[in-house]
Parts: structure tokens; sequence; C-alpha cells
């Protein structure tokens, strides 16, 4: 379990950041590609939930929310750097031939270079295929709950992900 | 009987060594069903920076930010 804010204003924030915080801060890693920017993101989405609780509903679970709350502002984030670095994505032709070589299962010889390879992998993938595997890479989320954070349908989600599954399979194994 | 023991101890000496072998490459190898299953696994050994915490102490210690207590309680079932 997380270290959790042993001294914030309530014991229910606490309890909220003990249960989400890996999540939040996996997503933000993985989605940004920087520990310290993750740090950062994480800080500033638990510190927006803290203050616009009274905006949630309950109409999605708490998970759901501080996600959508993280993809935003993860998005916000890299698009500044887009803005500043003027980085465009590759032809999406590419990614949908690397997607026809390789459908096997994925293998690690060296499990101590695993999160090296994965944040190359994700670096390589375009922004919708990365952030829909890492939402469903969370076994909390439904494929609905996944679709409402992606705005797609369950059923576009679950076509989406096999492209998804098979361009990350071949961009890893390229990482080797 | 006995030196066909002591034998079959001496041609397993190369095998266990061969069986340490493997069993070290097995511990740093591993195979993934597919991408979400990497990416699980990856999550579950990624450690939060306890920075984190501590900051967000700090943070929600600024005047106005808390949000009245009741609201946590009614919204955790509490």
């Amino acid at each position: 379990m997380e270290e959790s804010p042993a001294d914030l204003a309530s014991s229910e924030f606490s309890s909220l950041y003990a249960e989400n915080s890996r999540a939040i801060y996996y997503l933000a890693l993985r989605f940004l590609g920087d520990p310290q920017k993750a740090e950062d993101a994480t800080h500033d989405v638990f510190l927006k939930a803290f203050r616009k609780l009274d905006q949630f509903r309950g109409e999605a679970s708490l998970r759901t929310w501080l996600y959508r709350i993280a993809i935003n502002h993860c998005q916000n984030l890299r698009q500044a750097w887009h803005d500043r670095h003027m980085f465009s994505n590759a032809d999406d032709a590419v990614w949908e031939n690397a997607a026809a070589k390789t459908d096997s299962p994925l293998r690690v010889l060296e499990i101590k270079e695993l999160g090296q390879r994965i944040q190359k992998t994700l670096a390589g993938l375009p922004d919708e295929y990365r952030l829909l595997l890492l939402l469903v890479a969370d076994e909390e989320l439904s494929y609905e709950q996944v679709g409402t954070l992606v705005g797609q349908s369950p059923d576009a989600v679950r076509g989406k992900l096999h492209r998804a599954r098979k361009t990350f399979a071949a961009l890893f194994e390229k990482t080797a | 009987m006995k030196h066909q023991t002591k034998l079959s101890e001496e041609q397993q000496q190369p095998s266990r060594q061969v069986g340490i072998e493997q069993q070290t490459q097995q511990q740093s190898a591993r195979e993934f069903a597919n991408a979400e299953e990497m990416l699980r696994y990856d999550a579950a050994h990624t450690t939060v920076p306890p920075g984190i915490a501590q900051r967000l102490q700090k943070s929600t210690g600024q005047p106005g930010a808390p949000p009245p207590r009741s609201w946590w309680r009614n919204l955790l079932g509490r």
C-alpha cells in the first residue's frame, strides 16, 4: 500500500489517496513519460479533486472521476509541450503496418528493464492507443467506463483495443 | 547398484548447474499474454513517490482548500 498523507485535512481524503494514488500516478507516469512531471501531475490531480469535490455528483465512480481529472490534466500538459516543440506524430499508416506484424505473447528476458521498454513503446504509440491501454490495464474499470473516459462506445473500445495491443506488441519487440 | 547411483549423481551435477542457471533466468524472464497484462504488472511494481503525499498535506492545509468534512462522510457513506 502507498504511503498516505497522514495528516491531511480529513482521514477520508487520506483513504481516497491511498486507494487511488498508485493508479493515478501510474497513468501520469506512463502517459507523460517523466517521473517528475508525473509526481507534479499526481499532486495537482488530487489537489483539484480535493477542492472540486462538490462537483462530484456520484454519477461515476470516484476512480473514474479521478481519471477524468488526470486525463484532462495530462493532455493539457502534453498539448502545451507539443505546442512548444512543434512535435507531430508520424503518419497513422506506420502504426497500422506495425500492428500487422505480431499477435503473439510478449516475452521479457530482463524484467528489470521492463519499465524502460514499456515507456519507450508507449512513447511510440498514438495518444489514443496509449491512453486506451493504460485505462484497460486497470481492472477496476469496465469497458463501459473506459469508453466514457475516452469518448467511445464499449464496442469501439474493444475494436481499438485489439489494434492497440497489436501495435504495442510490434513496437515492444523493437525495444529489445 | 551403488556404483550406478554414484554415476547417476555425477551425471546430475551438470544438469543441476543448468537448472540453477535456468532458475536464475526464469526469475528475470517473464511472458505476458498482452499489453494490459504487462502494464498491470508494471503498475503493481511502481512505487508512488512519498513526496506527493507530503506536498498534498501542505497544499490542502491552505486556507479555503479543505471542503467540509461532511462531504467526505457523505461520499464514502460513512
